[in-house]
């Protein structure tokens, strides 16, 4: 029976699993490929001339920044996509409940689900590592970042660590989002589970507070600090705050929503309102990976762009490269967490969306509807991301190099603003055109 | 009187597995503005099909469909979709309601996607008994209370025609009953045209014209008998070999 709902829901939900497979696969591959350079940097072949140019030119901290960095923004991607995607299938296990399956049950199909997504994203992640590990350190020997001598030499010790990793951030994802609605009695779960209006908890709002407090009053410390120290604790001050700001989401989502009710004319406009509203939880888990990818590349670019302006050096041009590809990579990771996410959270709104078609809504009007919730979502993010980016990077900025005001090129931020409106428009415009080309009436969950 | 709804020779096929159902066959039907069509048969006659061809969800394999004077088969996909948005409500077993979304979100939801303005919202709220609820979420409501929603929702805007599929299935005896009653008010109050599909010979009682559909034809076509009549002619129709004619 427990293998039975688990495959059920395996089959049913397969999309929105598919979501948390690619970034766990992405997680994977990225850890691996950190975990496999550093190894490749102390490899025993190494000859002790290169190793102490290995050393001399800083790349085993940097390797040792970017491992952190990755497993760090892995961890919190992987727990949010897993954690929607259960979520999607509440109302599934609340009629679980309802029929008999015991809690037990049911928290046995959410962990194995979790497995079954886990462990083969890993392992495929981990062989994708290798290619693209050989192909990172042959560009980092291409940019004199370092010495010639140094090979890529995967090894099999990666794997214990990533799939732990994996597996433990996507049980943990999953467990949290079930555990509500397995622990509650069947009727409640059900009644709570056939609308996302759920309450937002007091507790939710305290804890998102308190990190994102406790992220700007750690970025007052971490800019005390010296300047490599202040760079690896910097990280951990804007995971805080892009912690406190999923958890802050539904609440911030609501009060925009609120805030320009009455500026906007009814019809569309106040529908996608509404509806923004209303969904403001799943929303929430989208931001998180949005917020990340635009407050970290911020940090990065206006860091050396500024310290570019101000010292009137672009700085070592090898560091630079391992800078720019190094953010590039976790922004592309951390976009294609987001595009999961949105897509997730669109898919899940099929019966919605032929509701909406039903009551007269033609794809036109709906593809605007749905960009307006889009345009809301990303202006959202893009505010919180310059909030939490601000945050950690003024004090370093005033740290390290005297200045309170960031100089970064308007083409870099028009670049960034278009890369996190596309990623939104992409991750909502697109479903909604997909779905909505098959009948309304076949999708609205028993017409007749 | 004004004809809203005008079915001539429709049939609708579906191929499954290279075998071929055909859910109607050959059916015309009229229907007047403040008529109320009850629409009966056995399970699989075809109720469903007809009443999603009227409605324009559907594409007829065959014949033509007249609503409010517009042909459908002339109309493109958003074409037809703002008709119904329009002249047209539909409520279904299933309610078919945004679940998150709160009550006057849910009936306001066709004047948001540019549909004609609603009558003031209290008034059709109360008319269907639900004053008071404007800001309550759907997700937290009974069937019956959910039921009314979506009838509210298909009358808010006075539309020329209101189809409804088994709207009382889901519902008790009573509840059900008082579903209909909205609607048979809309019908004598207003002149909107109601077709409903029901299996409940109580709730079809209410109607003023009979259809009977049996393996997808219209078998029958009369003003509506009392409670034990409509039964009768029921298990007439269904039970009798489908050569029966109007
Ligand atoms: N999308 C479809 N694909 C294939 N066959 C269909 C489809 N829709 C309906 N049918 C078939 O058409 C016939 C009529 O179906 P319809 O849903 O109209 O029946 P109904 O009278 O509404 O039945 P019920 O009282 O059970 O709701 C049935 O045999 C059904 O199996
Ligand atoms: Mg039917």
């Amino acid at each position: 029976m427990r293998s039975g709902i688990t495959r059920q829901a395996l089959r049913r939900h397969r999309w929105t699993l598919v979501g948390p497979a690619c970034t766990q696969l992405l997680g994977a591959a990225v850890i691996a490929v950190m975990l496999m350079t550093a190894a490749s940097l102390s490899a025993p072949g190494l000859s002790a001339a290169d190793r102490r140019s290995v050393r001399a030119g800083g790349m085993t901290d940097t390797t040792a920044v970017f491992l952190g960095d990755s497993i760090y923004l892995s961890v919190l991607v992987v727990a949010v996509t897993m954690n929607l995607a259960v979520s999607r299938q509440l109302r599934d296990i609340a009629l679980l409940r309802s029929v008999g399956a015991t809690p037990g049950q049911l928290r046995w199909s959410v962990l194995l689900q979790a497995v079954a997504v886990s462990l083969p994203a890993s392992l495929l992640g981990i062989a994708l590592a290798v290619p693209l590990g050989s192909g990172w350190v042959a560009l980092l020997r291409a940019h004199d970042a370092l010495p010639d001598g140094v090979r890529f030499t995967p090894g099999l010790v990666v794997l214990p660590i990533v799939v732990g990793i994996q597996l433990g951030t996507s049980v943990v994802g999953a467990a949290v989002a079930g555990r509500r609605t397995i622990r509650s009695a069947p009727a409640i779960a059900l009644s709570e589970t056939s609308g996302d209006r759920r309450h937002i908890g007091p507790a939710r709002t305290a804890l998102g507070l308190l990190l994102v407090g406790g992220g700007i009053a750690g970025s007052a410390v971490v800019s005390a600090l010296a300047a490599d120290q202040a760079d690896d604790a910097a990280l951990f001050v804007l995971l805080a705050e892009c912690i406190g700001i999923g958890l802050l989401g539904p609440v911030v989502l609501r009060a925009a929503a609120a805030v320009l009710r009455p500026l906007l004319p009814g019809g569309l406009p106040r529908l996608a309102l509404d509806e923004v509203a209303a969904l403001s939880r799943p929303l929430a888990g989208t931001l998180v990976p949005l917020v990340l990818a635009m407050a970290f590349a911020g940090i990065k670019v206006a860091a050396r762009t500024t310290s570019a302006a101000v010292t009137g050096s672009p700085g070592p041009p090898a560091e630079v490269w391992t800078d720019w590809s190094g953010t590039a990579v976790f922004c592309a990771f951390a976009g294609v967490a987001a595009l999961n996410a949105l897509v997730t959270v669109l898919v899940s709104r099929d019966r919605d969306l032929a509701v909406l078609q039903l009551a007269g809504g033609t794809r036109r009007r709906l593809l605007l509807v749905v960009s307006s919730e889009a345009a809301l979502v990303a202006t959202t993010a893009v505010l919180l991301a310059g909030l939490a980016a601000g945050a950690t990077l003024l004090p370093m900025l005033h740290t390290s190099l005297g200045t309170w005001l960031p100089r970064v090129p308007a083409p870099a931020l028009a670049a960034g603003l278009t890369l996190a409106f596309g990623v939104v428009a992409a991750g909502t415009v697109l479903p909604v055109a997909v779905l909505t080309r098959r009948p309304a009436l076949h999708r609205s969950g028993g017409a007749g | 009187m004004d004809t809203v709804v005008q079915l001539t020779g429709v049939s609708r096929s579906y191929r499954t597995g290279g075998r071929e159902t055909v859910a109607l066959d050959d059916v015309s039907l009229d229907v007047a503005a403040g008529e109320f069509v009850a629409v009966m048969g056995v399970t699989g006659s075809g109720k469903s099909t007809l009443l999603h061809c009227a409605a324009g969800l559907e594409r007829p394999s065959a014949g033509t469909v007249r609503l409010v004077g517009r042909d459908l088969g002339r109309l493109g996909e958003a074409a037809r979709t703002r008709l119904r948005r329009d002249s047209v409500g539909v409520v279904f077993q299933s309610y078919n309601l945004l679940s998150e979304l709160t009550v006057a979100q849910n009936v306001l939801l066709p004047q948001r996607l540019g549909g004609p303005r609603a009558r003031p919202l209290a008034e059709v709220l109360a008319s269907v008994g639900l004053a008071g609820t404007e800001q309550r979420p759907v997700g937290e409501l009974s069937g019956g209370q959910r039921q009314r929603v979506a009838v509210a929702r298909a009358l808010a805007a006075d539309p020329a025609v209101v189809f409804a599929d088994e709207p009382t299935g889901a519902l008790d005896p009573t509840t059900g009953a008082q579903v209909v009653g909205l609607l048979r008010t809309a019908v004598d109050t207003r002149a909107v045209a109601v077709v409903l599909v029901t299996h409940d010979p109580r709730v079809a009682a209410a109607s003023d014209r009979l259809v009977l559909l049996h393996a997808g034809a219209l078998v029958s076509d009369g003003p509506t008998p009392d409670v034990a009549a409509i039964a009768e002619q029921l298990a007439a129709v269904s039970g009798a070999p489908q050569a029966a004619s109007r």
